[in-house]
């Protein structure tokens, strides 16, 4: 096995420095390769000393960046898979990466970013000492089914040894492996907040231990919020880290636990992003860091560019937002924040999942489980393009959205020509996590060239 | 006219729910939401259709636990020709019992003569093409198992994809109006035209439905896609 396994990482290690010259690095093949030649590979790759994981169905991305970019501020020598994939070859790579030939791991921290559903192949091998769990929300039908399932099989593969840290606001995630040691985060009430769902979606909606009705206290979408069993007595659990005073106006929240708090400059003006900040920050206090190191160490922390890019000509803010296709959900939290937005908006969906197209045909199933219903407002034009552009145009007509606000071109950039582009008002192309991103990036120069040729 | 949409809390995965909301639209019927401890409103009164959508894995026992009472009345229902349609794994829950992936048997309410298996690490996707009498039906299963049994010809005739399991053209089940399938999500909006005999057998004469021209370009184009036999059928 030893022999293998040291073909393995000289193997995958050799093909580092092949791939960046032939300009393929980024890619998981190192990890791919590593693993055919000694499947074993991540139970004998040398690790850091201390291990951080990041798993959930929303926001993993933007807390792994959180807490690479907080210790590197720190001084830790980090290792992480932020530039490739969560799954086990990303991970992989991610290792053999930071290890010598002699199999000597040269950073101190690793924070890997897991796929809820990779943790069954990755942590028989490795066993992080602390790991947050975002959230868990619907996603892709065909890998996640619904996020019971992925909390249970999050419940059957987390190693015992784990610290887990967890979102008292969602009743699903906060309840995985129950016997691990465990902290809980959470924001206190926002002004906001409200008591009803007004989403398609809201996977707890009865009580885990009686099956009764639920009350929220307070709900910020979906399933967030605080809630009690009127039968039972059931209620969330309380916050060990606790998210107060949140304020958009100010930008700011501070972040409260039994041995003190810290004010902290919000990343964006989403409340998604408040929870990835206040994870993060409850992920770095777990680790040891005073509340004045982690402010000085996230203080230039930014949103990455590629999930939200804004530019302006001509007065008019062209904006390219990830809105992960076949995720209701995490559409739903990005029309809800163009609604929100003041002035008049245009949004181009380009969220088509290209590479589902390549393959067989996109279930389109989860279109009716998005909240659409948020863009039927007569300040929003929406056009509707690509391959599902059909089915995309009959949604939006059944959210209510007027025909005067709907457009329809087959072909993206013709699509793209039917924008308004007036001036004040904001254009929103909405891509997918991957595949559509190349395209939304063409498509936003032919917009930008639109807008700057647009006649005022 | 009355839709009843039993155990909304549970039963809403997948976009099922636009079933009910799509029809109820099309219609005028008022929609009847009943929980898990409600009396369903068929026991004691006439609705046009019952429906239940995809579920969780717990969420079966529970609706099965919530039914169980009410199976005479349904099978009363079922036999005066009342109308319910059952999508997703909801199906399951009408059968004898669902095989676990240890091989335990999960007894559920054996209304309809099949059994299932569930097997948590190998979900089924794949994309669906059949007939209900002359209608092409299209549609999408994502499901953790299949179901055996004599189900005659079953709700639909397979063209493509997998049948009640993959080695059967049957597609779901049907006794009277009692209909159940696999397929998932908003099959009446994918299915125009199956949404408008659905309506017919509710009572709806001429039926017409709410954005029917954009609903039928929708349907022709996945049908053109999905009868392209160079397409892969399955994820």
């Amino acid at each position: 096995m030893w022999f293998k396994f040291t073909l393995a990482l000289w193997a995958a290690k050799l093909s580092v420095p092949v791939l960046k010259l032939t300009r393929h690095n980024g890619t998981n093949f190192p990890g791919e390769l590593a693993m055919k030649i000694c499947p074993s590979f991540l139970r004998y790759i040398d690790k850091p000393a201390r291990i951080l994981a990041v798993t959930g169905t929303n926001g993993k991305t933007t807390v792994t960046n959180l807490l690479c970019d907080a210790l590197t501020a720190a001084g830790h020598k980090v290792l992480s898979n932020r530039a490739g994939s969560n799954m086990y070859p990303g991970v992989a790579t991610a290792l053999l990466t930071g290890t010598s030939l002699l199999n000597r791991c040269h950073s101190d921290v690793a924070v890997l970013e897991i796929d809820e559903r990779s943790s069954r192949l990755i942590f028989p091998h490795l066993t992080p000492e602390i790991m947050v769990v975002t959230n868990l929300f619907r996603d892709s039908i065909m890998r996640n089914a619904h996020p019971q399932y992925i909390a249970d099989f999050l419940t059957r593969y987390i190693p015992k040894e784990t610290r887990l840290v967890l979102n008292a606001d969602d009743l699903i995630s906060s309840a995985v492996a129950p016997d691990n040691d465990r902290v809980y985060f959470g924001i206190e009430r926002m002004t906001t907040d409200i008591t009803e769902c007004v989403n398609r979606l809201n996977d707890m909606r009865i009580c885990p231990k009686c099956a009764g009705p639920l009350t929220y206290d307070y709900l910020r979408y979906h399933h967030i919020g605080r809630v009690r069993c009127r039968e039972c007595g059931f209620e969330s659990p309380a916050y060990d880290y606790a998210g107060a005073d949140a304020s958009l106006e100010a930008m700011s929240v501070t972040v409260r636990d039994k041995s003190g708090a810290g004010t902290y400059r919000l990343i964006s003006d989403s409340v998604f992003d408040i929870y990835n900040l206040v994870a993060a920050v409850a992920m770095l206090r777990e680790f040891g860091m005073t509340h004045e190191e982690i402010g000085r160490c996230l203080s230039e922390t930014r949103v990455v560019g590629t999930r939200h890019t804004d530019e302006e000509v001509n007065g008019v803010h062209v904006i390219n937002q990830m809105a992960k296709g076949l995720n209701a959900l995490a559409c739903s939290r990005v029309f809800d924040y163009i609604a929100s937005r003041p002035g008049e908006k245009e949004i181009l969906l380009l969220m088509n999942c290209l590479s589902d197209e390549r393959h067989w045909s996109e279930n389109v199933c989860w279109l009716y489980d998005a909240d659409f219903e948020f863009l039927a407002d007569p300040r929003i034009h929406v056009i509707a393009t690509g391959p599902r552009g059909k089915d995309y145009l009959l949604r939006l007509k059944l959210a209510g959205i007027q025909d005067g606000q709907i457009d329809y071109a087959r072909d993206e950039f013709e699509a793209a020509e039917k924008l308004y582009l007036r001036p004040g008002s904001s254009v929103y192309l909405l891509y997918g996590a991957d595949d559509s991103l190349d395209l939304a990036f063409k498509v936003r120069q032919k917009v930008l060239a639109l807008a700057k040729e647009a006649k005022r | 006219m009355t839709i009843e949409l039993l155990y909304p809390e549970v039963c809403n995965l997948y976009g099922d729910l636009m079933n009910v909301e799509y029809l109820a639209r099309s219609s005028g019927a008022e929609v009847v939401r009943t929980g898990l401890r409600d009396t369903p409103r068929f026991t004691t009164e006439d609705v046009a259709l019952v429906y239940m959508g995809s579920v969780t894995e717990r969420g079966q026992e529970l609706v099965r636990d919530a039914l169980a009472p009410h199976l005479e009345a349904l099978k009363k229902r079922t036999d005066a020709g009342g109308v319910t349609l059952v999508t997703g794994n909801a199906l399951e829950i009408f059968g004898e019992y669902i095989e676990l992936d240890g091989g335990e048997r999960l007894p559920m309410l054996g209304f309809l003569p099949i059994h299932s298996t569930r097997r948590l690490l190998g979900r089924y996707n794949a994309m669906y093409l059949g007939l209900y009498g002359d209608l092409k039906i299209v549609g999408f299963k994502s499901q953790f198992g299949h179901s055996w049994g004599d189900v005659g010809e079953g709700l639909f005739t397979t063209l493509r994809g997998a049948g009640l399991n993959p080695d059967v053209k049957p597609e779901g089940v049907r006794i009277g109006n009692f209909m159940a399938t696999y397929l998932i999500g908003p099959l009446t909006v994918l299915n125009p035209l199956f949404a408008k005999e659905l309506l017919r057998l509710m009572g709806v004469e001429d039926p017409k439905l709410l954005f029917e021209e954009e609903a039928l370009d929708a349907y022709r184009a996945r049908l053109e896609d999905f009868s392209d036999p160079k397409r892969n059928f399955t994820y």
